[in-house]
């Protein structure tokens, strides 16, 4: 409706030798009311991308923290769990490894092979209960994954809500004629932690890429 | 170096805490505390006799390059091998923690290879 009205008003059929001034207010008028149009505009997507959307997001990322860090702990908890009883498993095995071979070899004496074969069936009881948790622990840290399918849905939204944003910016950058700003992190900002580098992201700043150029940098300083 | 020596680990996420500690088990130390940042982990120094630093660098309150400075400019802590455990990668912070006085930096993701042999690589040298 609004564009509409300003092209009737840009064509409407004036004679300039009957009205100078009037052409002039008029062509005024039409630029004045272009731009609060343009600022209404870009005012009612802050509005909502503020008050709404910005905070939506928020809590959107709060519940990926939330359930990234949740499933990190149930993974460990079930790691945690699970490496004694493999620990168990392999002590176990190993420590039957020397009579076993003296057994093989006939070598072994006969209250040496009653040690053995008590030793061997309590094994092989606790072998198989190990390993059947060891198992279900497992299956448990395979579900524990299952944040990433809700997670990532969340960020993609968040992403494309980023990309809105942005627009919105570039928009009023464009309204306050700023350009050319220094992205360099500041002194105090490195000495805080700018956080881990990103594929794709300009750092501001020169970047090592691996364990290797460290060892090597530090290695140039005399370390 | 004994296998009682005392580790103090640094980090705001108490997953990647949790990682460390195990993985320090995994190499025979058993004896591990945590803290989740510098402010946190200062008085923890100065009041124990921790033998080894593990310490992220963006964390709340106090980061971990101001935790360094303070470990290195106080008496009873300047010895104390300092092992940053980072995703700052920028080459100026490698160089400011190097003139702070790390000990060792190992970068985020990391294995644990790769801090077993900075471990190592520490205490080795403090042995010599």
């Amino acid at each position: 409706m609004s564009e509409n009205a300003l092209r009737a008003v840009d064509r409407l059929p004036i004679d300039p030798t009957n009205g100078p001034q009037l052409l002039e207010q008029l062509q005024d008028l039409t630029l004045n009311l272009r731009s609060a149009l343009d600022r209404f505009r870009l005012d009612s997507r802050l509005t909502r991308l503020a008050e709404k959307e910005v905070p939506d997001a928020r809590e959107r990322l709060n519940h990926v923290l939330k359930l990234t860090d949740q499933a990190a702990h149930r993974t460990l908890d079930l790691v945690e769990k699970s490496c004694p009883q493999a620990d168990r498993i392999a002590k176990e095995a190993g420590s039957l490894n020397e009579p076993w071979s003296r057994f093989r070899a006939g070598t072994i004496s006969v209250a040496d092979y009653c040690d053995l074969i008590g030793r061997v069936d309590k094994f092989l009881v606790s072998a198989q209960v190990d390993s059947e948790s060891v198992r279900a622990n497992l299956n448990e840290v395979l579900m524990a994954q299952d944040f990433q399918d809700l997670t990532g849905q969340i960020i993609r939204g968040v992403v494309t809500l980023v990309t809105e944003v942005e627009v919105v910016l570039i928009d009023l950058a464009k309204l306050s004629g700023a350009s050319g700003i220094d992205m360099s992190p500041t002194a105090e900002e490195l000495a805080r932690g700018t956080g881990p580098v990103v594929p794709g992201v300009e750092q501001g700043a020169a970047t090592v890429n691996e364990q290797a150029d460290i060892d090597a940098l530090l290695s140039d300083l005399g370390m | 170096m004994s296998k009682d020596m005392k580790f103090l680990v640094v980090d705001d996420y108490s997953t990647m805490r949790r990682i460390v500690k195990n993985l320090l088990h995994d190499l025979g130390y058993a004896n591990v505390t945590e803290a989740d940042d510098g402010k946190t982990a200062l008085p923890l120094l100065q009041n124990g006799s921790f033998d080894f630093l593990i310490t992220d660098w963006n964390m709340p309150g106090m980061p971990g390059l101001d935790l360094l400075k303070a470990v290195r400019a106080n008496d009873k802590l300047k010895k104390l091998p300092v092992l940053m455990l980072t995703a700052e990668a920028k080459r100026e912070q490698i160089v400011e923690a190097a003139q702070a006085g790390v000990s060792g930096y190992v970068i985020k993701p990391f294995t644990a290879v790769t801090l077993k042999e900075k471990i190592d690589k520490i205490l080795g040298t403090m042995a010599a």
